[in-house]
């Protein structure tokens, strides 16, 4: 057989191949969802999941959710990537405590004492009230006879690329997308980015991954990273009494639309 | 005059022998897509002046020249086609199904079209001759940038959602290598040589040097301009420069090709999008999407020469000079 660069190229794809299946281990990543299936956190959850895989189909990564009760979790300690949680702040906090070391998303609640008692592995997706707060303050600054509430997402949201989100959430999911979905599509998409980015499914290299490097793309046009009080950086959305979206925050004019910790608590008060 | 004729035509043959298409006398025209006016503003680019306004159907952003820049190729989002249009009596010739929600594309040598579909998770080969799709490779999640190598045996297609570009072989149109990059990946481009690409990525700020040959990021900086997004990303015909846009950042950033470090900036409107060089590499021009209109840089001076109003929402730009 003559040897030419046409008989030779399906050999260098192979080799191609050969190098970066070498250069990527395969890690299958098990992930922990508290909670009930009727909530949108859960279907936030599945198309996260989803998207994780597609992901993954490129790097040899597979992803798949679990659902415990608390007790079951508590009580065995299942060796997990990380456990994405909705529910009340007190079930959240012993959570956090039965699975210290493992980071837990809490994907439903809002509570300010949660974000302020600081613990290290409980990370807080949805704003707090205390942002939310802060985000109808700045509307009300510019916009005083408003009525409006501050939301993590809207299904109308189209900015950025809220638009895709907004679009595939609703091809796949059948529903359109709110804020809990949102919080638990994100804390998935979390875990995928802190499992590509550190080649790893231990819990203890994504959790430190998390709280330092993170730097997440949620689609609503910032980089997301989490406050040390484990409450995700993000930019928020404004609704009018109608349900209609109607802007955001930070409030251009009033405060720097970067300065994400213009709204609720940047810190643990030591 | 009459004895330029055989000159000329020898020039001709020896031009197709060596490029293997018949490049017609270039126009001076700078095309722009007007995405939210859903049409094409025509700009002599001797004069800056806009010479026509053509209208050519649903969404229009991606656009591009085929090989023999005769036609202009416009992705129409909303069409699912791509929109194809004489570059030189400004009719719109045709349009061809492209596949759903068609973004950006690059032209092969070959002259089939790659493109990405941003909310099929493709990216679709497309003969924009016989309307032949050729081939559905998928990708990653919202896919965009799509990067052909000079010698036509590399294709880049970068998703933005998984944050990686894909490097797709040709003619085998097989995924050989998925390369991580920064969030949000939005364009990749191939220096003359073929033996580096460039990736710009909107959330994380950065710009990514590929080596071609190994697949490997060999360098990656974080674009050190305020509030930048980088978007647009082209090199200088001589391989030195880099030229991104940084969409709400509102400038240029002129980088070295080779470290990456930042030689300059130069303001010019706001959320610069899509850009392109002249072919000495003198001119740049920059579609400005939320002033509605495109800005001539002096590549050497790094000064704004001329603001030129177009449509609305202009996102990308091509010249054939």
């Amino acid at each position: 057989m003559r040897i030419t660069a046409r008989s030779l190229a399906p050999l260098g794809a192979a080799i191609v191949l050969l190098f970066c299946a070498a250069t990527v281990a395969a890690l299958e990543v098990r992930l922990i969802y508290v909670g009930s299936t009727d909530e949108s956190a859960w279907l936030g959850v599945s198309q996260g999941q989803h998207e994780a895989n597609i992901q993954g189909r490129f790097l040899d990564q597979t992803y798949t959710v679990e659902r415990m009760t608390p007790e079951a979790l508590s009580q065995s300690r299942p060796a997990a990537a990380a456990v994405v949680a909705a529910g009340e702040a007190a079930v959240l906090q012993d959570l956090s405590e039965a699975m210290n070391g493992v980071v837990v998303f809490n994907v439903t609640a809002d509570d300010d004492a949660l974000r302020r008692v600081c613990t290290k592995n409980l990370l807080h997706v949805p704003p707090s009230s205390a942002m939310k707060a802060d985000a109808v303050a700045q509307w009300l600054h510019k916009n005083p006879d408003a009525t409006v509430e501050a939301r993590a997402w809207h299904p109308k949201f189209v900015k950025y690329a809220a638009r895709d989100l907004n679009k595939r959430f609703l091809r796949v999911q059948g529903v359109a997308m709110d804020d809990d979905a949102w919080a638990g599509w994100a804390a998935v998409r979390m875990v995928a980015e802190a499992v590509i980015r550190t080649q790893s499914n231990e819990p203890s290299a994504l959790l430190a991954f998390m709280k330092t490097e993170i730097a997440f793309d949620g689609q609503k046009g910032v980089p997301h990273t989490f406050r040390d009080t484990g409450q995700l950086r993000q930019r928020m959305l404004i609704v009018d009494e109608a349900g209609k979206l109607t802007g955001e925050a930070p409030v251009r004019g009033v405060a720097d639309t970067t300065d994400l910790d213009s709204l609720g608590v940047p810190s643990c008060q030591r | 005059m009459t004895f330029m004729r055989p000159i000329a035509f020898a020039m001709l043959v020896l031009l197709t022998l060596a490029v293997g298409t018949v490049v017609a006398e270039p126009t001076h025209r700078v095309f722009v897509t007007n995405e939210r006016s859903d049409s094409i503003s025509v700009i002599d680019s001797r004069t800056n002046e806009v010479e026509a306004t053509v209208d050519v159907g649903d969404r229009p952003r991606g656009i591009g020249f085929s090989p023999d820049r005769a036609h202009v190729y416009v992705a129409l989002g909303e069409e699912n086609a791509i929109g194809v249009i004489d570059a030189r009596t400004l009719e719109v010739v045709k349009k061809v199904s492209a596949g759903s929600d068609p973004e950006a594309f690059a032209v092969h040598p070959n002259g089939n079209i790659y493109l990405s579909n941003e909310d099929a998770n493709l990216a679709t080969v497309l003969n924009p001759a016989s309307g032949e799709i050729l081939a559905e490779i998928p990708v990653g999640i919202e896919p965009e940038g799509v990067g052909v190598s000079p010698d036509g045996s590399r294709v880049m297609v970068t998703s933005e959602s998984t944050f990686m570009v894909h490097v797709i072989a040709v003619p085998e149109h097989e995924v050989v290598a998925n390369v991580l990059v920064g969030a949000r990946p939005r364009e990749v481009t191939f220096t003359t040589d073929g033996k580096l690409a460039y990736v710009t990525s909107e959330i994380s700020g950065q710009v990514s040097k590929i080596d071609v040959a190994t697949n490997a990021v060999v360098l990656q900086v974080r674009l050190e301009v305020p509030k930048a997004k980088p978007k647009g990303v082209v090199v200088s015909p001589d391989q030195k420069t880099l030229y991104v846009s940084t969409g709400s950042g509102n400038t240029i950033a002129a980088l070295n090709a080779d470290t990456l470090e930042l030689l300059g900036t130069v303001k010019v409107g706001k959320r610069v999008w899509g850009i392109a060089l002249s072919r000495d590499g003198s001119r740049l021009y920059t579609c400005n999407g939320v002033d509605d209109t495109v800005s001539v840089v002096d590549t050497a001076s790094l000064t704004v020469v001329a603001t030129i109003q177009v449509g609305t929402a202009p996102w990308g730009v091509v010249i054939d000079d």
